[in-house]
């Protein structure tokens, strides 16, 4: 048995930095965001960032100067992740607005309809579908060539899926027309319409266009995958559209949601390296690596075992929360996984998901001890395999 | 004659949105937030006497959601975990029981015409499962939702509209009717099945001491209407969780072909809370349920 060697990487969003967003909104910098770019380019040695302090100092940052603004966003993201020593890394998703404004803005057949209530008084932006979505070309494209030009680290690049496009969008203009009173099967129809219009002509160009511009690496993100359960089958179908007949390494991330209805389904996958879960929010912070110990990883790696496909990328952090995760609690919740499933090669570990809510000195602690954590799993692991051999 | 009514939490304004926002960011006061809230309470009852509808809801504006506000109000309960609601992109926070449950203080009833208007309250049995059930919905029903009712009625509620969600996808009829029958008598009740396939529970509530029961036919096909239905059809006839814009004629089009099922009566309605369309949307569908219902008035 070869060496256990476990990839850690991020899921996807980090928070924009305060002079990123003041930038854009167009409001005044204070004193604490300019001390921040400079804390923050110093600490992650981002080069020649006295550049984008000394530009933010002078208050002249007007509409011209925001491509750069974005630019500098995206590499001190990436240099945070390198720092906090992950194997892959993207930019934060530091251009994008939010992911699903960031399709929907984007490709042709969306209009804005307004603002809905997510829970209290917290609100979001919801378009709807007014006639079949398309692109003219690749969306990220650039933003990908950036980052692969600014790091020799692997890269991954995280898209937003066409299942979770459709499950956030109102419908005017596939199941609209005799919806009242229709039968279930004829919305079902409509929504599938939806669902492989946006996989085949707003994600597959895109996915295409990175792979050739060099991208080894397509996540496909459907938040919403369990939201419908009678649905997940879209969400497969989605994906296999979306990723039809690209040569590059291809997982789907799934957050915050009932897995028990993911199979039998993801069985049907094409070439999907692996699922990106959200556990750690639902587990113990306690250490141990027995089952009752581990609440919020057990009956969803026994999915993962039983089924054998595909193989697994472990959220070993949450991301709600600003706890940082000692590294023994990963090195934890790393080997218990490994002991249920019988096999490192099937595991990858990440965050829960994107850790755009937490602020970045937190951000950074995590995936420090999320690496270290991982490294001290690793350790075990070859200790216990050449423990045999010495005798 | 055809009455019609929009029952459930209404969506906010961009004011009002933006007012909620800069209260939790501390850039405004409660005081300037209830102003918005008033003003916005008034434009949606200007919007239902413009559209004719029979009776008027308050929009249920400061709710932040369906069990929040009799669940603060309660000893016993408190509302805290948040909770996916239904298959929506929208989260509930579910009810904890600490105690026994009982109702400490009413909520107050909302400054509209003694008589003609309604309110929308959760079910005993939807209140029962959004704790988990760890509280039953008999005792729920005894002891919050009965002094919440005789107080709105004291203040002139016309209708009381008890909203299940989880009804029509987990069942459960006979458990909510042994529930209803620790209301009061008065006023009289629709029981609403929002955002569900009411097709097969519609029989087990045949005998349920309610007057009315909600469909969403946007959930529902008419194939699912037990023909010569024994009570009334609340016929949720406007798409609440689509931006897309009903044509009265094919509401109309629809009543004609419900009626020939022959049900107790038929009433015009939403399918479940309008806060799942923006605001302008929400307006323009009240609008729409006003003038299908006229156009089906004009038409008898």
């Amino acid at each position: 048995m070869s060496e256990v060697r476990f990839p850690t990487r991020e899921i996807g969003s980090l928070a924009k930095p305060s002079w990123r967003v003041k930038a854009f909104a167009g409001r005044r910098l204070d004193d604490s965001d300019i001390a921040e770019a400079e804390r923050w380019g110093s600490t992650l040695q981002v080069e020649e960032h006295e550049q984008l302090v000394e530009k933010l100092r002078s208050g002249q940052v007007g509409e011209a100067d925001l491509p750069g603004i974005d630019d500098w966003a995206a590499l001190y993201a990436i240099r945070l992740l390198e720092k906090a020593g992950l194997d892959v890394v993207y930019d934060g998703e530091q251009r994008r607005t939010e992911m699903y404004d960031h399709v929907a803005g984007f490709a042709q057949g969306f209009e804005p309809r307004g603002t809905v209530r997510s829970f209290d008084n917290k609100y979001y932006a919801k378009a709807a579908v007014v006639e079949p979505p398309s692109v003219n070309g690749p969306q990220d494209v650039e933003e990908f060539e950036f980052v692969r030009a600014h790091t020799d680290r692997a890269v991954k690049v995280p898209l937003t899926g066409a299942y979770t496009m459709e499950d956030w969008s109102y419908d005017e203009h596939y199941s609209h027309e005799g919806a009242l009173g229709g039968s279930a099967e004829r919305r079902y129809e409509g929504r599938r319409r939806f669902v492989s219009d946006v996989a085949r002509n707003v994600i597959l160009p895109n996915v295409r266009g990175l792979v050739e511009a060099g991208a080894k690496w397509i996540q496909i993100d459907e938040p919403a995958a369990t939201t419908k359960p009678d649905e997940v089958p879209l969400v497969v179908e989605g994906f296999n559209e979306a990723t039809k007949g690209v040569e590059a390494k291809k997982s789907m991330h799934i957050c915050f949601s009932d897995y028990t209805a993911l199979w039998p389904h993801v069985l049907g996958l094409e070439d999907c390296l692996e699922l990106q879960l959200e556990f750690a929010n639902r587990d113990s912070r306690e250490l141990g690596t027995r089952e009752e110990d581990r609440p919020g990883y057990a009956e969803t790696l026994k999915l993962f075992k039983e089924h054998g496909y595909p193989n697994i990328g472990l959220g070993v952090i949450d991301i709600h929360s600003d706890f940082v995760e000692p590294a023994e609690l990963v090195r934890d919740r790393v080997l218990f996984a490994v002991d249920l499933l019988g096999d490192p090669a099937r595991v990858q570990l990440n965050p829960d998901c994107g850790l755009r809510t937490r602020r970045w000195d937190v951000v950074y602690e995590k995936l420090v001890n999320m690496v270290e954590g991982t490294r001290l799993a690793e350790h075990e692991l070859n200790r216990a395999h050449a423990a045999p051999a010495a005798r | 004659m055809l009455t019609a009514y929009a029952p459930g939490i209404y969506p906010r304004s961009e004011a009002l949105v933006q007012a909620t926002r800069d209260l939790d960011r501390g850039r405004t006061t409660r005081e300037a937030v209830d102003d918005q809230r008033e003003r916005d309470f008034r434009e949606f009852v200007a919007a239902q006497e413009t559209a004719g509808l029979t009776l008027l809801s308050d929009g249920s504006l400061a709710w932040q959601d369906l069990f929040r506000p009799l669940a603060e109000r309660s000893d016993g309960l408190d509302a805290r975990p948040l909770t996916r609601f239904l298959d929506t992109n929208t989260f509930y926070r579910a009810v904890l029981v600490e105690g026994k449950a009982r109702l400490r203080d009413p909520i107050p009833a909302p400054d509209l015409p003694i008589g003609r208007w309604l309110a929308t309250l959760p079910s005993p049995l939807a209140f029962a499962r959004a704790a988990q059930g760890a509280v039953s919905a008999q005792a729920l029903a005894a002891d919050v939702l009965a002094p919440q009712i005789e107080a709105y009625a004291q203040a002139g509620c016309a209708l009381v509209v008890l909203s299940d969600p989880f009804l029509a996808r987990q069942g459960g009829a006979g458990e909510l009717g042994d529930s209803l029958a620790e209301l009061p008598d008065a006023p009289p009740y629709v029981l609403q099945l929002p955002f569900g396939d009411a097709s097969s529970v519609l029989p087990e509530l045949a005998d349920a001491p309610v007057t009315a029961v909600g469909v969403d036919f946007y959930a529902t096909s008419l194939d699912g209407v037990p023909a010569d239905y024994p009570k009334e059809l609340v016929a949720g006839a406007i798409d609440a969780r689509s931006s897309a814009l009903e044509d009265p004629a094919e509401i109309a089009r629809f009543v004609d072909a419900l009626s020939e099922k022959n049900p107790a009566g038929i009433s015009l309605s939403v399918n479940g809370d309008l806060q799942f369309v923006p605001e302008p949307i929400a307006r323009e569908k009240i609008g729409r349920l006003g003038r299908a219902t006229t156009a089906l008035a004009e038409a008898a």
